[in-house]
């Protein structure tokens, strides 16, 4: 854990009520809060929180304390409109490639990593970037995120992602594949400030199993959480933008069905946060993304300190499908507020 | 002033008209997404809303409501909860429904229910710093009359299911028997519903099904529609 650097702020464990997910951000980087206050929340096990020890061995103690298994942290500045990297780390199964300007807007590209291909169980993957007023980022993966078997156990990332004034990140990953028996936990904490511009995509899907049955994972868990924060020191204004929890399981019942996966199998999700989100926005995007298979919704947030987030669902049996309704959608937001083209990922 | 505190047996009635589907908070001009699923053929007999109503209430009521209501119980601030629910329900017309119910609620409340803990929640409310959500509305109130914590739950949600079960047999339209028989089914997953909340996590809160969100959100642009969500 000595490798471990804490954040001002860290530490602010509150005692006697439950958390809300911050507590992997308030505990130091590597350490699962499972124990504390509100332990006897947790310990309920498979029955009842789906995520407790399967095994005697495994959440309570190698989950607990464990080593990440690739970190990396970047910070990004501006420098005369040109976004530049001023801090680097990575340590384990995470670095990036060398960064690309993909076109004259000063956008610096970054596209993750991860040498071994792939998240097993207790994997535990910590990422924390960083975006100054006024810099641009767009990260990328260089390949799907795939989850393989995690026995009695779940492999996890938790990216915790700050954006100054005016800054700017696009984050465009590869989809989450979630092979048979496989547990995945992802905790996204995402701090922006009013004038702050994001765009977030996420796609995830299962993965091939010898039955040929879509859904043989264990559980997959992605929780966003996005809040704006204004400017100044000890400023206390502002908020919770956006609380996306999405928690599909498997086993504890029929996901497949009416009212839940609706018969699809991908699921892909398109956030963007910026003071130029409206309803008139809105609804330009769903007349857009209403012309593709996938079953789509798109819906707003309410307003945080003049800023505003819409959320883009959508449903399919189709990987490619689902990256079709985002690049239409992100091409359209490129465009239109940055004067960019397309974007178009070829593999580096 | 009127005497609030409430023995055991006198909170029944207090707790009877807060459920009762004839409390005015506009719930008959919601259906929370379903109406998608008319839209669509997919909902459109007894059969298959009560497939609609079982994933709404072990989803939509489970993990949102259901929670909401429990850490309310459970000493969480009803600001802290207010805010999570006005971030966790994306579907913006679900979220407006719930921020209108919930005002009426309080309102009525501070008619008949009055307590420190609604007055509080209230000026939250009026002062901006809450949007007044209708489960809390409810929770700080059922606290308020000692209701205990399981019976407020269940009494909520079952009253959400026989609003969403009358709107059901109008809209589709059911019989009213049939409506009878879905509440009667309804209530063994709403009993499920409420045990399963009290297992779940604060990271579970808000976890809905893709499904039923995307059905609430595409509502918003449905062209021939009777309700309001």
């Amino acid at each position: 854990m000595s490798a471990l650097r804490l954040s001002p702020g860290d530490l602010t464990a509150e005692a006697g009520r439950p958390d809300f997910g911050a507590a992997a951000w308030r505990a130091p980087r590597g350490a699962h809060r499972r124990e504390g206050p509100d332990s006897s929340l947790r310990e309920l096990g498979a029955a009842g929180d789906g995520h407790g020890p399967k095994s005697g061995e495994a959440a309570g103690t190698n989950q607990s304390v464990r080593e990440p298994m690739g970190e990396l942290e970047l910070v990004v500045e501006d420098r005369g409109g040109r976004s530049v990297t001023t801090h680097q780390f990575h340590r384990g199964a995470l670095r990036v490639l060398r960064p690309h300007y993909l076109d004259a807007s000063g956008q610096v590209c970054y596209v993750l990593v991860n040498p071994g291909g792939a998240y097993l169980g207790a994997d535990l993957y910590v990422i924390d970037v960083e975006v100054a007023d006024g810099a641009k980022l767009l990260l990328a993966t260089q390949s799907a995120t795939k989850i393989y078997r995690t026995p009695g156990s779940f492999a996890e990332q938790r990216m915790r992602l700050r954006l100054g004034e005016g800054a700017r990140v696009e984050l465009a990953p590869d989809q989450v594949i979630a092979y048979r028996e496989a547990s995945y936990r992802q905790n996204t904490h995402v701090t922006v400030r009013p004038s702050s511009s994001l765009i977030m995509a996420e796609i995830i899907t299962p993965g091939w199993s010898p039955d040929g049955a879509s859904f043989r994972y264990e559980e997959l868990r992605l929780r966003t959480e996005i809040r704006v924060e204004s400017g100044g020191a000890g400023a206390g204004a502002g908020g919770l933008l956006a609380l996306d929890n999405v928690l599909i399981r498997p086993p504890l019942g029929d996901v497949t069905g009416l009212a839940f996966m609706e018969g699809f199998s991908h699921l892909g999700s398109l956030i963007v946060v910026d003071p130029r989100v409206d309803q008139a926005l809105a609804d330009e995007l769903h007349e857009i993304t209403a012309g593709f298979g996938a079953h789509t919704g798109i819906s707003l947030t309410a307003a945080v300190l003049g800023t505003a987030g819409l959320v883009l669902r959508s449903l399919s049996n189709s990987t490619e499908e689902l990256q079709r309704v985002a690049g239409a959608a992100t091409a359209l937001l490129r465009k239109r507020w940055y004067g960019q083209d397309p974007l178009d990922l070829r593999k580096y | 002033m009127p005497n609030t505190r409430t023995s055991p047996e006198s909170y029944q009635l207090a707790l009877q008209q807060l459920t009762d589907s004839a409390l005015p908070t506009g719930a008959f001009a919601h259906s929370l997404g379903f109406e998608t699923y008319i839209e669509r053929g997919l909902v459109r007999d007894e059969a298959s809303f009560g497939v609609w109503l079982a994933a709404f209430i072990s989803q939509q009521l489970t993990y949102s409501d259901a929670l909401a209501i429990r850490f309310l119980y459970e000493g969480v601030p009803v600001a802290e909860l207010d805010a999570l629910l006005t971030a966790q329900l994306l579907p913006r017309q679900v979220r407006e429904a719930s921020i209108k119910m919930g005002t009426r609620l309080l309102e009525i409340g501070a008619e008949i229910f009055p307590s420190p803990g609604l007055a509080e929640y209230q000026e939250l409310v009026t002062s901006g710093r809450a949007a007044g959500h209708q489960p809390l509305a409810f929770a700080v109130i059922a606290r308020s009359l000692a209701v205990p914590p399981g019976e407020a739950l269940t009494a909520y949600l079952f009253a959400t299911v026989t609003s969403l079960t009358q709107n059901a047999v109008r809209a589709i339209p059911l019989g009213q028997n049939a409506g009878q028989r879905l509440l009667r089914k309804a209530a063994d997953d709403v009993a499920a519903a409420a045990e399963r909340a009290g297992h779940l996590t604060p990271d579970d809160f808000g976890a809905v099904s893709p499904g039923l969100e995307i059905s609430q959100m595409r509502h918003e642009r449905q062209r021939a529609r009777m309700f309001m969500s």
